[in-house]
């Protein structure tokens, strides 16, 4: 016989014990496979929906003092790092004829044919255009028209009419990112020519990969711009998008990372559990003359092999359950392009992994196993925790908040990344988990009490078992400790942060129509201003509109940093469309009407401004010095932004075009609005949406996120209740001797059943309150670290909603989880059971 | 020079909870011959388990020295101390003690097989000390198929496999009828007659305790009668 064998034999005589250990990892293993993959999904998603809001991710080389520029004046970029192309753009207004329609459009030049091979622009019929006479429709456009691919239009450009094929038919989401509003694709040459405007473009679009830091990439860009060129964001476009994604984004790596703690604790427990079991069995191979080293290989051996083993089945699991997740979150984000992902290291990682933190987690339980005293070992009744164990945990738990009281001061003087809070996050988790035997316990008592009379010895049995085995018990309630405070936690944050965008966005856009600028945003200033002036006239005019407000945007720098300048109509009466932090609101309009500023509270953070500062403000080449009345709340480019009233900053910047216009309509006109606001928008070249479209494109947006993040909770109460399950398996098994006794001594299946459903539920109820204190913290700690990325102060509360569904999420899951074991723990046989060792 | 020798050993323990500690053994000066065949007796908490369990090096003592073949287990560390385990000492227990997973063989060639022996060699050596003790036809059984008189003889089978200079047994027919206790103390009478083999034993069992040439009373951690030694310390 060689030792190696000795496991072997330990296998096939307890073959559910090392079951439920591989068992344990399979879950650990399957839950991080299938949590990691979702949040790929989710994260994919997210890039739709950005590109859905923003387009590809990208940035605009425009002239700073606006209007079109000499295209050869660009330097090469496709070789900055996070670059995947640029895309010259040239827009025109034109006059299209199809059949007997006559319609105002834009079109739009650019390379076509480079666009579509570099997956730009997608094409659902035909080819791009590449000749004199050739021309790509929109294909929702074409669709409308009954036009197809090879029929002819009539193109009336400023030179000349140009009849023309249709060549190809373009994806309107494709287009939607380059020519917003456009809806006819000539070849940027051509168009030029057709315009008399040679060599002149409106902006060149520097597209970006998904994966590129946008902020990186444009100041690398800028560095290789002349002059008279800058580099921006898109004006209005990623700005929410990316703040709801940032944050969402910082969600998904905060529960995968506590995945990662749950699994740890599932599979910690697990090997825990296993020693602890053979304590007889070890102590007596040591008593033989096993040296430490011998005993420790022993069982490190064995948590590799069941490592593996459970590995290999819990990343089989992970993905079979990844795949419908993935899909459902796919669903929520309205993405459905979004299949499962699955790196293709994922698989082998997860198994490396898998035996690593089965080794890992095996390690500790080893080193007691060697530790302990041989009689003590050899003993019937466990030994009881070493006391120097209690210690470690307190003193972890004291470094684990310290760190996290530092991070988070860090984080709040801009010195760490907020992505820094997933980490201190994480660890103040950790350090409540730490402090759970401490807090359990004497809960867990209590709670006790709470046990109906007539079950008395079944609780009081139940309470022993949980105080008997503090380590243990704090493991197995550290996972529903993380899935409660996770749920909490992040349930709050969630909850809190979509209130406050929906908050501000409901203040800051208050209408029933809104038309926005299609492409043409770069016709100069004067032309533009003269044009906005007359449409806004002509909304005005229409029958059943009761009031129209303008919002001009333009990028621009305060105090050194790009900024969005938002210049708006205060309507005359009524609430401010702004958030002030700490303002009165009636100074903060008195302010803005003699040209004063309000600054986002993001710029604010950023750049230290405070109410009353001067602050230098370049726009369209021009630097003007405008004093700071208030700080407002503003999610508009992520708040930093800086606004003033649309008539001052006309004054001050020559701001005068609406790239926005809030239409309100009135009691009843609503509805009657649509045609002739239609036909405006068509002539002026802008988009029109109703509010209740823009409203149902933001609360899906939100939703949608919300909803996978709801999702990859839920998951992990899918896991804890798994790994719950299978500790109270192994308890059942370890505690085979007790039941046996129990039954002996006169305890009826009833009793065995309710003594074992009793302990898992004390120990959900007590994981429960200490989740729940933990997740309010957590939920304490994610406002103060979204404060660096806000700017603002989050409004918390206690959300009842919230709290009672994970409090009987996690009673649910202890019942549930332990309802297989107590079934087990009946069918025992008691000689059986009284012989096991 | 006897193959092991007590100096003023001492043990004390703490107790959990409470100031207080209990002294278990005091100032015990023992030597024990080769071949000798040595009863501890006494009543329960006398000390005589903790004595047995300091002389096999389970238990470091709280004072004084154990010195087995000159070797001060003490100094020891516990690599050492298990190598002494493992070759120089074999324990009998009460509860017999075997691994239930494995067969009888294997259960008495897990010390060879812990000392790195190889798995042929160390059958043959464990088939060996089986016969020796009257079970190698149940060498395949395992543990719940035995008897309990027939797990004790495989227990002192393993005892003996790795040719040690002292067996420790403790109360080794404590779980037994009288049929299997007497077979088992003749089997150890056999053992130190034949094989000049030492044997420690403790009993609370006068009868048992009688069979062996030497006898040794504890009382109160003390020893309060050698029959080896002329002299009866007074507690």
């Amino acid at each position: 016989m060689r030792l190696r064998s000795l496991l072997v034999r330990q296998w096939r005589s307890r073959p559910g014990r090392a079951l439920a250990a591989a068992a344990s990892v399979a879950v650990a293993v399957g839950a991080v496979v299938s949590t990691w993959t979702a949040a790929d999904a989710s994260r994919a998603g997210y890039r739709k929906l950005t590109e859905a809001v923003a387009g590809v991710p990208s940035i605009d080389v425009t002239a700073r003092d606006g209007g079109r520029f000499d295209a050869t004046l660009v330097p090469r970029l496709v070789d900055v790092t996070g670059v995947r192309a640029v895309v010259p753009l040239f827009y025109r207004p034109t006059l299209l004829r199809v059949g007997d329609n006559r319609l105002r459009e834009v079109a739009v030049g650019v390379d076509a044919g480079a666009l579509v091979s570099a997956g730009l622009m997608t094409l659902t019929a035909g080819e791009p255009c590449l000749e004199f006479d050739e021309v790509v429709l929109d294909a929702t456009l074409a669709k409308g028209l009954g036009v197809n691919v090879g029929d002819e239009v009539l193109f009336f450009a400023r030179r000349r009419i140009a009849r023309m094929t249709v060549t190809g038919l373009a994806d309107t989401d494709s287009l939607r990112w380059f020519a917003e509003g456009a809806t006819v694709v000539v070849d940027i040459q051509v168009l030029e020519a057709m315009s008399l405007s040679t060599v002149e473009v409106d902006r060149v679009r520097v597209a970006l990969t998904a994966d590129a830091d946008r902020e990186r990439a444009r100041l690398a860009v800028a560095e290789r711009l002349p002059e008279p060129l800058a580099a921006e964001v898109p004006v209005g476009r990623a700005s929410m998008a990316d703040d709801v994604l940032h944050s969402a984004n910082l969600g998904l790596d905060f529960v995968t990372s506590l995945t990662l703690a749950m699994s740890w604790f599932i599979v910690g427990n697990a090997m825990l559990m296993n020693v602890a079991e053979r304590r007889r069995g070890l102590s007596l191979v040591r008593l033989l003359g096993a040296t430490g080293r011998q005993v420790r290989r022993l069982v490190m051996v064995e948590a590799a092999v069941l490592g593996g083993a459970g590995a290999v089945v819990g990343a089989g699991l992970g993905l079979a359950a990844a795949g419908p997740i993935a899909a459902g979150i796919s669903k929520a984000l309205h993405a459905d392009a979004t299949a499962l992902i699955t790196p293709p290291l994922l698989l082998p990682t997860a198994i490396v992994m898998g035996v690593a933190v089965a080794v890992a987690a095996a390690w500790w339980p080893a080193r007691e196993a060697t530790s302990v005293d041989l009689l003590e070992g050899l003993s019937a009744a466990p030994p009881p925790p070493p006391q120097r164990s209690a210690r470690m945990l307190l003193v972890a738990a004291g470094v684990m908040t310290v760190l996290t009281a530092i991070a988070e001061v860090l984080m709040a003087y801009g010195l760490l990344p907020p992505r820094a809070s997933v980490v201190s996050g994480i660890a103040l988790l950790l350090a409540f988990v730490a402090v759970t035997p401490f807090l359990l316990i004497p809960l867990v008592r209590l709670l006790g009490r709470l046990v109906p009379s007539r079950w008395r010895v079944e609780g009081a049995l139940a309470v022993e078992q949980i105080a008997r085995r503090p380590i243990r018990t704090a493991l197995t309630a550290g996972v529903l400790v993380v899935a409660v405070s996770n749920g909490i936690g992040l349930g709050h944050a969630i909850r809190d942060s979509v209130d406050d965008v929906l908050n501000w966005y409901g203040k800051m856009l208050k209408a029933d129509w809104v038309l926005t600028q299609a492409g043409a945003l770069s016709v100069t200033r004067e032309e533009r201003g003269a044009d906005s002036r007359r449409m806004e006239d002509e909304v005005r005019k229409v029958d059943g509109v009761a009031a129209v407000e303008g919002i001009s945007l333009a990028t621009g720098r305060a105090a050194g940093m790009a900024c969005v300048i938002i210049a708006r109509d205060l309507p005359p009466e009524g609430p401010l469309p702004l958030e002030p932090v700490d303002a009165d609101e009636p100074q903060v309009r008195q302010a803005l009407e003699r040209g004063e500023a309000v600054a986002g509270t993001v710029l604010a953070q950023r750049t230290g401004v405070k109410p009353g500062d001067d602050l230098a403000v370049e726009v369209f080449g021009r630097t003007v010095t405008v004093k700071v009345a208030a700080l407002v709340v503003d999610y508009t480019s992520g708040g930093a932004s800086l606004q003033f009233e649309r008539a001052a900053a006309n004054r001050l910047f020559g701001m005068e075009a609406a790239d926005v216009l809030l239409v309100t309509a009135a009691d009843g006109k609503a509805a009657s609005l649509g045609e002739p606001l239609k036909a405006i928008a068509v002539e002026h070249t802008m988009l029109l949406r109703s509010f209740a479209e823009v409203r149902r494109f933001i609360d899906n947006l939100v939703s949608g996120v919300v909803g996978s993040l709801w999702s990859i909770l839920g998951l992990g109460f899918v896991v804890g209740s798994l790994g719950v399950a299978n500790t109270v398996t192994m308890s059942v098994l370890e505690k085979k001797r007790s039941l046996g006794l129990l039954r002996a001594v006169g305890m009826n299946r009833r009793q065995v059943i309710r003594m074992v459903v009793l302990e898992s539920l004390l120990l959900g109820a007590g994981a429960g309150i200490v989740g729940l204190v933990a997740g309010l913290s957590t939920a304490l700690f994610i406002q103060f670290a979204s404060q660096p990325l806000l700017g603002h102060p989050l409004q918390m509360r206690i959300r009842m909603g919230v709290v009672a569904a994970n409090l009987a999420a996690a009673l649910l899951v202890a019942a549930v989880a332990a309802w297989l074991p107590a079934r087990r723990a009946v069918r025992l046989d008691v000689l059986e059971s009284l012989s096991a060792e | 020079m006897p193959i092991l020798r007590t100096e003023r050993l001492e043990k004390t323990f703490d107790t959990s909870g409470a100031d207080t500690s209990v002294v278990a053994v005091r100032d015990v000066n023992l030597d024990v011959e080769a071949g000798e065949f040595l009863a501890i007796t006494g009543a329960s908490g006398s000390g005589k388990s903790t004595l047995l369990h300091m002389l096999g090096g389970i238990t470091r003592p709280s004072g004084g020295r154990v010195l087995l073949e000159g070797v001060d287990l003490a100094s020891l560390g516990d690599d050492d101390l298990a190598a002494i385990r493992r070759r120089r000492i074999g324990f009998v227990f009460q509860r017999y003690n075997l691994l239930p997973e494995l067969t009888l063989l294997e259960n008495v060639a897990l010390p060879l097989v812990l000392d790195g022996r190889n798995a042929a060699a160390a059958d043959a050596a464990a088939r060996e000390s089986l016969a020796a003790v009257g079970m190698d036809h149940r060498a395949s059984h395992r543990p719940d198929e035995l008897s309990g008189g027939e797990q004790q003889r495989g227990a002192i089978a393993r005892a003996l496999v790795t040719s040690p200079a002292i067996v420790l047994a403790d109360e080794p027919t404590g779980a037994l009828d009288s049929a299997n206790s007497a077979r088992v103390v003749e089997l150890l009478q056999r053992l130190v007659a034949e094989r000049r083999q030492t044997v420690i034993m403790v009993t609370h069992d006068a009868t048992v305790a009688a069979a062996a040439g030497r006898v040794v009373k504890m009382r109160d951690g003390r020893v309060a009668y050698d029959s080896a030694s002329v002299e009866v310390p007074v507690s």
